[in-house]
């Protein structure tokens, strides 16, 4: 007595710290859940060059807020895009707009002039080396003489054969956007846009950037709307994904806590017809919460909302401590005392903790950060709703607190009629009828890893994605080509070895074409051949250039200092220059430069590529197959086949689980373990059989649900084998725990995120097979004597 | 037209009575028919050239349709602007072809164009800064690029006119520059060629 008194007093001044140590984070901190969707993704640490080009191609995406303002009337356009920046225009710490600016417009072009002659795009470069010099005099002459002749940078002595300004339209090409009366516009699907983007100054994932953002475009949509009427706005960016993703979080975590709580608090009251037990198993679940996530922030400083939504179906394992003693207590003797009735319970709560500590330290053995999280999150919080069981419940609980309510009464007789497994023909035939039943279901079992199965954005704003990126015909930021050399010479070599093959895979419309810094920059060789080129083409003496004079009645003088002109356009171009100027600004993210990999330093780029399709992924895949230092990178196929390798890893994982959760359980009941393990073996594999027969694609979060299944299923089983005096506590228990445990789960179930909906379905049929089967593996108390300790 | 007018109107506003008012009365002298053809003469100075490069030919202007453009002599070669392409023949080869739906620009390119030829002021006034002043029965304006952009592509413009535009200069930030003088104009349905009616 002395000892459990001061047991309740540590604990309670360990509680004190909790509640003081939450306090101080949510009210003095502050802290605000993590709602990063990627958090829950592995870190691939493997390659540093490939986890280089995967920030680069992120980061200048993810911060991104993309707008198109769109009308009939590119006026009328214009007007409803005032009006949207208006509404944003206060708002410069939130969203920077990306003015641009119309000096940048001028001189883009400007920078490149000391190239020009070098700048020849790869139609012309072809016509080059096929055509006669009288086309290109021709060709010369037709720009000398019309007033209109397309295209025009700079004097006609600049480019009289217009190759710059062919290039530089081949470059244009690479985008739909041009500028236009200080806009940036873009045309399609008889409308007139104009293009606004905006850097967010916070992270996108950040909660409170978020609920301060999105209003705030809603209200600039608003008076965009009101400024034309006919007016068209598609939005685009991470943020308003994540927003989404966190407003569904947090509502489920409403939906899902409370419902689960409901559900448990009537069936307290319907049990014990009295609310202090339903306050004794809510103080333990709230310690436990509180536990949690005090130690949870300690160590990792920071919690994943979906962490928290996760934790809320704790509740569903952190009850059976509490429910375990108190229908002992009820259907115990009255004159047995409550600290005395702990110490009888005590080895089976505390075998009931080890299992499910160990089914939860499961997922720590993923690779995903946020499952790592939640896996510490769940075990920490059982550990502390089960000390405050075995702390404070004895002392809280006495021998004339509960009475028997109705559900409690009906309840008890049932288990007296429940069929129990033997050696009977009947028993025989209905196992091998249902192991029949099982292997039908298992054949019809699918796996799919995909990882966009696991996206839940909603549809309105899938739409606006695809609209705007067929609008901008902007590249895919997840797949593209990884380009790497020892010397940035290389790299533009090996960039313009993949372009060629990538020029074969156009006409087929395997994609509309490719952004590479090697069409800005030729590698050295490539100039040095261009220039042999354009010298044995254009500027021989007895070239193009003298045609063009006797034409035009010039003197051979002339032709001497058009070509010399022309040469002193010519400057070898690197790199690092070029990166310098205004025109690289939208393809500096494509230039990854030198990375140190591991020890050696590399360089690397990216070719993104535009108008991808699905279909052609496979072709794409190949097609740098014997290029050197050439990778094909596919982000959203490397995480679906990460998913995959461990959605069959961890099938393994809940195997080895079994047998570990056997090797803890045997020596406490010997010859009878297996029937603690089998009612959750037996509701598992039927569980995955019902999977594939309702059509399901299995992925990992159904085997991680597996997992925990074993944690919970063995409380039920344990509760089943421990000892009792011949009455109905423990199958009152079980009942109890796997109704409220199928409450919390079953409403993960009806969660819009998928993989939460996976994860709460498998749990809700697994509980429920495992409440139904957990009895027909029970013994009587002769069997248990009769069974050598 | 009530487009036209609405912005004229709101240039107006915009500039002041003062300085607009030329700009709205050159607007009321030009006929504006549906159809215009006539000669052009140009000639090119450039930079780096001793002598300007001289050309004639004829050239349509025919609402709703487009632009075309034919120099005769020294060489012949045509140049067509419709609303969804640019097209550049030489002879009887498409030496370049620009269409809308791969370039964006090009109704815009179209549109300038077209405006002037036909001495379309109102619909100039979102690019360039418009000037003009006006002496008996004849006009002179000129065009300011408002970005530098376009400014760089095109410099300075002025036009000269009455009831038609009678000429154009264009004089280029790189020293390069154009003139053109129409004349021989005939409007109506007659106006246009077969042959060029055939090409448009």
């Amino acid at each position: 007595m002395i000892l459990q008194r001061r047991l309740a007093l540590a604990w309670a001044f360990i509680v004190c710290l909790l509640i003081g140590h939450n306090a101080w984070l949510w009210l003095g901190q502050r802290i605000t859940p993590d709602t990063d969707i990627l958090a829950l993704l592995p870190l691939e640490k493997r390659d540093p060059v490939l986890q280089q080009s995967f920030t680069h191609m992120v980061d200048s995406a993810q911060q991104r807020v993309v707008v198109l303002v769109g009308a009939r009337q590119w006026s009328a356009a214009g007007q409803a895009a005032d009006a949207y920046r208006q509404v944003l225009a206060p708002h410069g710490e939130l969203l920077r707009f990306d003015a641009m600016g119309d000096d940048t417009q001028a001189g883009w072009l400007a920078s490149l002039q000391p190239h020009a002659t070098l700048l020849v795009g790869s139609a012309q470069e072809r016509q080059l080396r096929d055509e006669p010099a009288r086309f290109w005099a021709d060709a010369a002459l037709a720009r000398l003489y019309n007033a209109f002749s397309g295209p025009k940078l700079g004097a006609f002595r600049d480019d009289p054969f217009g190759l710059f300004a062919g290039w530089a339209q081949e470059r244009a090409g690479e985008t739909p956007v041009r500028p236009r009366d200080g806009r940036l516009f873009v045309a399609g699907e008889g409308r007139e846009y104009v293009l606004l983007t905006y850097t967010l100054q916070q992270s996108a994932f950040s909660l409170g950037a978020q609920n301060a953002v999105v209003p705030l475009l809603e209200q600039a949509k608003a008076a965009a709307r009101s400024a034309a009427p006919d007016a068209e706005v598609i939005t685009a960016g991470v943020i308003l994904h994540a927003a989404a993703a966190g407003r569904q979080a947090s509502r489920e975590i409403h939906t899902i806590g409370v419902g689960s709580l409901i559900g448990i608090v009537l069936l307290t009251w319907l049990t014990f017809r009295s609310v202090k037990p339903i306050g004794l198993i809510l103080l333990a679940i709230g310690v436990g919460f509180l536990g949690a996530l005090s130690v949870c922030w300690l160590l990792f400083g920071q919690i994943h909302l979906l962490t928290l939504v996760f934790g809320a179906s704790l509740i569903g394992v952190a009850q059976d401590y509490g429910i375990y003693f108190l229908c002992h207590r009820l259907r115990a003797a009255p004159a047995v005392d409550s600290p005395s009735l702990l110490l009888r319970l005590l080895p089976g709560l505390g075998f009931t903790l080890l299992a499910a500590v160990i089914g939860y330290l499961g997922l720590a053995l993923t690779p995903f950060p946020g499952l790592r999280h939640m896996a510490v999150f769940s075990a920490l919080g059982l550990v502390f709703a089960w000390l405050t069981v075995v702390c404070w419940f004895p002392s809280l609980i006495s021998s004339d607190t509960l009475t028997a309510g109705p559900l409690a009464q009906r309840y008890r007789g049932l288990v007296r009629h429940w069929p129990r497994l033997s050696g009977t023909p009947v028993s025989i035939g209905l196992v091998l009828l249902l192991a029949a039943a099982a292997i039908g279901g298992w054949l019809q079992l699918t796996a799919n890893d995909d990882i966009r199965s696991l996206q839940s954005s909603p549809p309105a704003l899938i739409q606006d994605q695809i609209k705007l990126s067929k609008l901008l015909d902007a590249p895919s930021p997840v797949q593209y080509f990884l380009v790497r050399g020892a010397s940035s010479e290389q790299v533009l070599q090996r960039e313009e070895a993949l372009k060629r093959r990538l020029d074969s895979l156009t006409p087929d419309r395997h994609i509309a074409g490719y952004q590479a810094l090697s069409n800005w920059v030729p590698s050295v060789r490539a100039q040095a051949a261009r220039s042999a080129l354009v010298e044995d083409k254009l500027l021989r003496a007895d070239g193009p250039l003298a045609l063009l004079a006797a034409e035009i009645e010039e003197d051979p003088q002339w032709v001497m200092d058009s070509a010399a002109h022309l040469r002193a356009q010519a400057k070898p171009m690197l790199v690092d220059d070029f990166l310098r100027t205004p025109a690289a600004e939208p393809w500096r993210h494509l230039w990854l430069g030198a990375i140190d990999d591991r020890g050696h330093q590399t360089h690397a780029s990216i070719v993104a590529l535009r108008g991808l399709r699905y279909a052609s992924l496979p072709v794409l895949a190949g097609a740098a197959d014997g290029i050197d230092g050439v990778q094909w990178v596919d982000k959203v196929g490397g995480i679906s086949a990460v998913l995959g390798s461990y959605r069959a890893t961890m099938g393994w994982v809940v195997l080895g689980a079994y047998a570990v959760v056997f090797a803890v359980l045997f020596p406490r009941y010997r010859g009878r373990t297996w029937r603690v393990l089998a009612p959750t073996a037996a509701a598992s594999i039927i569980t995955v059989a019902l999977l594939g027969f309702g059509g399901q694609h299995l992925q990992l979060f159904h085997v991680l649900a597996l997992m925990l299944l074993l944690g919970v299923g063995v409380d039920y089983g344990i509760f089943m084998q421990e000892e009792s005096d011949g009455d109905d506590a423990p199958w009152l228990a079980v009942g109890l725990s796997a109704a409220s445990t199928i409450l919390s789960f079953g409403l993960l179930a009806l969660s819009g995120t998928p993989a939460l909906q996976a994860f709460g379905l498998t749990m809700l049929l697994g509980t429920a097979l495992v409440w139904l089967f957990a009895p027909c593996f029970a013994v009587s108390r002769k069997v248990i004597h009769a069974t050598p300790d | 037209m009530k487009r036209i007018l609405a912005i004229v109107v709101l240039s107006l506003a915009a500039a002041g009575a003062h300085a607009a008012a030329p700009v709205a009365r050159i607007q009321a002298m030009l006929a504006k028919p549906d159809q215009l053809c006539g000669r052009f003469d140009q000639v090119k100075r450039l930079a780096g050239m001793k002598k300007p490069l001289a050309s004639h030919g004829r050239f349509c202007v025919v609402a709703g349709k487009g632009v075309l453009w034919r120099t005769l002599k020294p060489f012949p070669n045509t140049l067509r602007l419709t609303r969804d392409e640019i097209v550049h023949l030489q002879g009887e080869r498409v030496a370049m072809r620009l269409e809308a739906s791969q370039e964006p620009t090009v109704r815009m390119i179209n549109g300038v164009l077209f405006s002037l030829l036909a001495g379309d002021l109102g619909q100039l006034d979102s690019l360039f800064d418009v000037d003009g002043s006006i002496k008996g029965d004849s006009w002179k304006v000129s065009l300011k690029a408002k970005s530098a952009a376009l400014a760089r592509a095109v410099g300075a413009i002025s036009l000269e006119g009455g009831a038609y535009v009678r000429s154009i200069q264009m004089s280029e930030e790189s020293g390069d520059r154009t003139e053109i003088v129409f004349s021989e104009i005939k409007t109506g349905p007659g106006a246009v060629l077969p042959e060029e009616a055939a090409q448009l």
